[in-house]
């Protein structure tokens, strides 16, 4: 929302701060500025100036012209409008004026040295014209104004912020100074209502007020007005459209004119029939439902109640009636229709925000006013139609002063909190000792302040932030509740560095193909109803994707590599909110052939528990078929273990994917140091082809074994492989005798021969 | 041969011995117990009782003069193969070692694990939440209810069944008001997401902490010096921080903390963009309505809540200057942290 420094200043008319500080104490007590603009710089350098000479130039579009002004003299420019022409007063721009941004130097044009220039409006700031110079009524009236520029998120719950009169209002109480009332209410004139006006729902729309006013005569504002307008953003139109912009940028009550003879009947506002649609004044049509309020007459939707006005109503050249329409909508129906329609004006912004009901006629007073202005002439025919609904006054609220003064965490004076409270129109009185009763000027009523609460930072911002003593909280000591879960994956991320993965962070979001590649159908995922790209509009079901694009990306330019990631795989569950389950993704990149990447794998998962154990398992479209296994802690698989099926990558990728929520460290358990020796033995086990290291270990128990270590595989030539293992014996009690050690190997090779194998 | 010329002869070849292996011949030669010495007191028997004697003392006077020239010779050969061995076993240390390096944390675990340890310090729970939430607890409970112009402020990814992707961490304040009772204090870190065009300062999924506490009259002043102590923390030295009025619906009186730049000490940079003053995170008071969803009676307790843009801090930190580099899984860039 864009400000002139100008308007609140002749809001607030003893304003002696600087823009600067003006943007600086708004942002501090009021609401977040993002810049100060400098607009019409060149105003006061710039002059009227009377054409009293046009010649053509050969060959050129262009004409030499001649002006005269009071200041400049006699100047000489080329000039190629058309519409300039002896005896019009134009606006002369000597050299040394920045127009547009860009400095203006005596220059050769057409062959005609150009002294100067004349200016458009667009050129000057004043509108968007810029199909000709600029022709003059009397003086230019435009002055140098700065524009403070509002972040509209942080008026979001001011209603009143959204005009000129709200801000100057916050200024005036920040320095202490007397706001000036733009309005004169005068009395309309009692007569009879020319318009008759009835409102179906008056939750949707509390208060419609309108007047009729006839003489009209629509053509251009006067320049100040429309630079006015223009400096804010607000497009120039014509008279009696500048009127209604120049009303909501002062008093924040978005108004909205209909050309009177175009109205059929009485004004009806109530909700759209569902198969009505309405032309509207930006050109597009717009398909009504049930849910839109509406402003019909006879002949059906003339505007969209609080959006925007239909265009066979509009204002034209020939109006010479109009009904100026001030009305309040409830601030949820307004932005629901807008967010359908995906259309947001000036006005719905405003109505978002909840207006106040009691702007309306105040709002038409001031238009009134400003109309007899821009329109010479006019007259309003009858009287004001106001309808509206009780207009609710909230109760006041007590606001108990110690309870204040704790809330502030420094103590307040009852005198200072009635003076900031007063300044912003907040009416005040002494309730108690310790007590005041404060009632909410109507305007912050709607929405703004409803409690003691919000009373707290009116009073907080005013005295300034920044004036407050910090005060150490006064708070039991207590050791936290502890959080296992983060904690261990916290663990696990400092067990992965060090192993030599550095972690990555992969995105959310995936898309069809990539889930697919994982074969995960896109049905499986939680799906993105307002996705970001088309392609990505999954939300991952698996981190495995998110790796594969790390994978790729970086085998580029990396011969070998580790990573992992830690992140949360989410799995759709119907009627309930989704599941996200925590995974563990480390992956081994490396450029060579050969299995040592699923090696430095096993060699992690051995860090991460001892326990966890590895068995081969059917592989799935992603993995190699030959080297793939389930990852068991106890009889649970908690993930698996594979090499990136070759035709995914270049080079070799071994992954593994665990289960966070499955996974847990290794519990540490106690057991006294054996006193008596150990013993051991070396086994060859003669083996078929793929009969597993593991599967054969198995078969090598005995009560006195306590340790089976696997030595290596030896592949014999012809097909089978002898593998050897070294046996470790012990008992608790006593040293083992030769005789029980000899036994102890009789009864494992006994096994394994029941096993079909034989030693070596 | 004489004594006297057998303990010269034997002087001698100790003195000549080309290597510790010559000298250990010699010595088992001259001194074994086989050895030409023995040989010599094998006639000890046929002596007198006077020539025993003196023949007894020459012979240890020899042995002994015998003995110490064998084990100096020896300790010179030791200390000669010693340093020929250290020569040969020089070593080239600035061969880099073989093995894997170790891998690196991610800047924003990084900077997660400094802040949380800092505040369990500082007697705070740290809380998870999902990274999908309800409708309701994204917006409802945090006085956001549908309609209000607020929601326009977190462009929200909507997902099917009236779930969304959590806009910020404020939905843990909900789940931690009914997990926990008052007096109490949390954080909740997390990843968030807003539906968002992304470049190089914008990011659709980016990381926050959340932090309420939850305690009998805590203040404006409270909030303001916990605020200052906890960034004094987090920035490792005195910071100087503004408040000034902020909206956020879940707070009443919400602000917006700005700190004094880092960089030029509020003189004004382009970091600054010359204001001299960094947003850095809202806060407020808790808002009675917030606290009265969460099952907590306003008038008996109250709070505040502040929400820290870590990826804002992590950028900061280090320099970041494109904020996409945090998720894009270049190992060139992670693994300088």
């Amino acid at each position: 929302m864009k400000f002139s420094y100008n308007w609140i200043q002749e809001l607030v008319p003893s304003l002696k701060a600087s823009p600067t500080d003006t943007m600086r104490q708004i942002t501090l007590r009021t609401a977040e500025a993002e810049g100060l603009e400098p607009v019409g710089q060149h105003f006061g350098k710039v002059v009227s100036a009377k054409v009293v000479e046009v010649e053509p130039i050969e060959g050129s579009h262009n004409r030499k012209v001649v002006v005269k002004s009071a200041q400049y003299g006699t100047r000489t420019v080329v000039c190629g409008a058309p519409n300039v022409r002896v005896g019009m007063v134009a606006v002369y721009c000597p050299p040394g004026v920045e127009i547009e941004g860009k400095k203006l130097t005596k220059a050769v044009v057409s062959g005609v040295e150009s002294d100067g220039m004349l200016a458009s409006g667009k050129e000057l700031g004043i509108n968007r014209d810029h199909e000709g110079i600029v022709e003059v009524g009397g003086g230019i009236g435009c002055t140098p104004d700065f524009i403070i520029e509002i972040d509209n998120k942080s008026l979001t719950h001011r209603p009143d912020l959204w005009g000129h009169y709200g801000m100057a209002r916050e200024v005036a109480a920040i320095y202490g100074l007397e706001l000036k009332d733009p309005v004169k209410v005068r009395p309309f004139p009692e007569e009879l209502a020319c318009i008759d006006v009835a409102i179906k729902d008056f939750t949707l729309c509390p208060r419609y007020s309108a007047l009729i006013f006839e003489n009209v005569r629509v053509q251009p504002s006067p320049l100040w007005f429309q630079y006015r307008l223009e400096s804010l953003g607000l497009n120039p139109i014509n008279n009696i459209v500048d009127v209604t912009n120049y009303v909501m940028a002062e008093l924040a009550q978005p108004m909205h004119a209909f050309d009177a003879d175009k109205v059929q009947g009485g004004i009806r506002v109530r909700n759209a029939h569902e198969s009505e649609s309405i032309a509207a004044l930006n050109g597009d049509a717009y398909q009504l439902d049930g849910s839109t309020l509406v402003i019909t007459d006879d002949s059906g939707p003339i505007a969209i109640a609080g959006v925007i006005g239909g265009s066979e109503t509009a204002i034209g050249p020939a109006t010479t009636r109009i009904l100026l329409e001030s009305a309040n909508f409830q601030a949820a129906s307004v932005r629901r229709t807008s967010t359908r329609l995906k259309l947001r004006t000036d006005a719905s912004m405003r109505f978002e925000k909840s207006q106040d009901p009691a702007n309306t006629v105040r709002a038409l007073a001031r238009a009134a006013a400003l109309l007899q202005q821009v329109c010479p002439g006019i007259r309003v025919k009858g009287g004001l139609t106001d309808v509206h609904t009780e207009l609710r006054h909230p109760a006041p609220i007590v606001l108990p002063l110690d309870w204040l003064s704790r809330k502030l965490g420094n103590d307040i004076t009852p005198a200072q909190a009635t003076k900031i409270l007063a300044r912003l129109q907040f009416g005040v009185s002494e309730l108690g000792e310790n007590e005041l009763e404060v009632r909410v000027p109507s305007w912050r009523a709607t929405k703004d302040i409803s409690g003691k609460e919000d009373l707290v930072e009116e009073i907080g911002r005013m005295i300034g932030y920044d004036n407050f003593t910090p005060v150490a909280p006064l708070v039991a000591a207590a050791p936290p509740p502890a959080n296992p879960s983060r904690a261990f994956q916290h663990q696990l991320r400092t067990l992965c560095s060090q192993q030599g993965y550095t972690e990555v962070y992969n995105y959310s979001f995936v898309n069809a193909e990539q889930a697919a590649r994982f074969g995960l159908s896109p049905e499986s995922h939680v799906r993105v109803l307002n996705p970001i790209a088309s392609d990505q509009g999954l939300l991952r079901r698996s981190l495995l994707p998110g790796i594969h694009r790390n994978l790729v990306e970086n085998a580029k330019h990396s011969a070998s590599f580790r990573l992992f990631e830690i992140g949360y795989e989410i799995h759709p569950v119907k009627g309930q909110p989704p599941l996200e389950i925590p995974q563990l993704v480390a992956a081994v990149y490396s450029r060579q052939d050969g299995e040592g990447n699923l090696n430095e794998l096993k060699r992690l998962l051995a860090c991460l528990n001892p326990a966890l154990t590895i068995q081969p398992t059917q592989a799935l479209d992603f993995e190699h078929p030959g080297r793939v296994a389930e990852v068991l802690l106890g009889q649970t698989s908690i993930g698996r273990l594979f090499e990136l099926h070759p035709s995914l990558v270049k080079g070799r990728a071994a992954i593994v994917d665990l289960n966070l929520d499955l996974l847990k460290l290794e519990a540490k358990q106690y057991r006294p140091v054996r006193k008596f020796p150990s013993s051991d033995f070396d086994l060859s086990v003669v083996a078929g082809p793929r009969v597993l290291v593991a599967s054969v270990a198995a078969l090598l128990t005995d009560p006195l074994v306590e340790r089976t270590e696997y030595l290596m595989l030896h592949p014999l030539g012809d097909g089978r492989n002898s593998i050897s293992y070294r046996l470790t014996l012990a008992a608790p009690d006593h040293t083992l005798s030769a005789e029980e050690i000899a036994m102890a190997r009789e009864r494992i090779i006994t096994r394994l021969r029941e096993a079909g194998l034989e030693l070596r | 041969m004489s004594l006297a010329d057998l303990t010269q002869a034997s002087l001698s070849r100790v003195a000549s011995a080309a290597t510790a292996e010559e000298l250990e011949a010699i010595r088992v030669e001259v001194l074994g117990r086989k050895g030409t010495l023995a040989n010599l007191s094998k006639d000890f028997g046929k002596l007198s009782p006077e020539e025993r004697a003196a023949f007894g003392k020459d012979l240890n006077a020899a042995k002994q003069s015998l003995e110490s020239a064998f084990d100096a010779r020896k300790a010179g050969f030791d200390s000669a193969a010693l340093t020929a061995r250290l020569d040969a076993e020089w070593l080239d240390l600035t061969i880099p070692p073989a093995g894997q390096r170790p891998g690196s944390l991610h800047p924003l675990t990084q900077i997660q694990r400094e802040i949380e340890q800092l505040f369990t310090s500082l007697g705070f729970a740290v809380l998870d939440g999902p990274e999908v939430e309800s409708e309701y607890n994204n917006f409802d409970a945090l006085n956001i209810p549908a309609e209000h112009p607020a929601r326009d402020m977190q462009d929200t990814f909507w997902l099917d069944g009236g779930f969304c992707l959590r806009t910020h961490t404020s939905p843990v304040q909900v789940r931690g008001m009914k997990l926990l009772k008052p007096p109490f204090r949390m954080i909740a870190p997390g990843r968030v997401f807003r539906n968002e065009e992304v470049d190089a300062s914008h990011e659709h999924t980016f990381y926050q902490l959340e932090g309420m506490m939850v305690d009998r009259n805590v203040s404006v002043a409270n909030l303001i010096y916990f605020m200052k102590t906890l960034l004094s923390g987090i920035f490792g030295r005195e910071v100087t921080v503004r408040l000034r009025p902020g909206y956020f619906p879940f707070v009443e009186p919400g602000f917006e903390l700005d700190i004094q730049c880092l960089l030029c000490d509020g003189a004004g940079c382009p970091v600054c963009k010359q204001s001299g003053w960094v947003e850095l995170l809202p806060c407020g008071l808790v808002h009675p309505n917030v606290l009265r969803l969460g099952g907590i009676d306003p008038e008996e307790w109250n709070g505040f809540a502040f929400g820290l843009g870590m990826t804002r801090l992590v950028m900061m930190r280090y320099g970041i200057e494109d904020i996409r580099q945090l998720q894009g899984g270049d190992l060139r860039f992670l693994k300088q942290f």
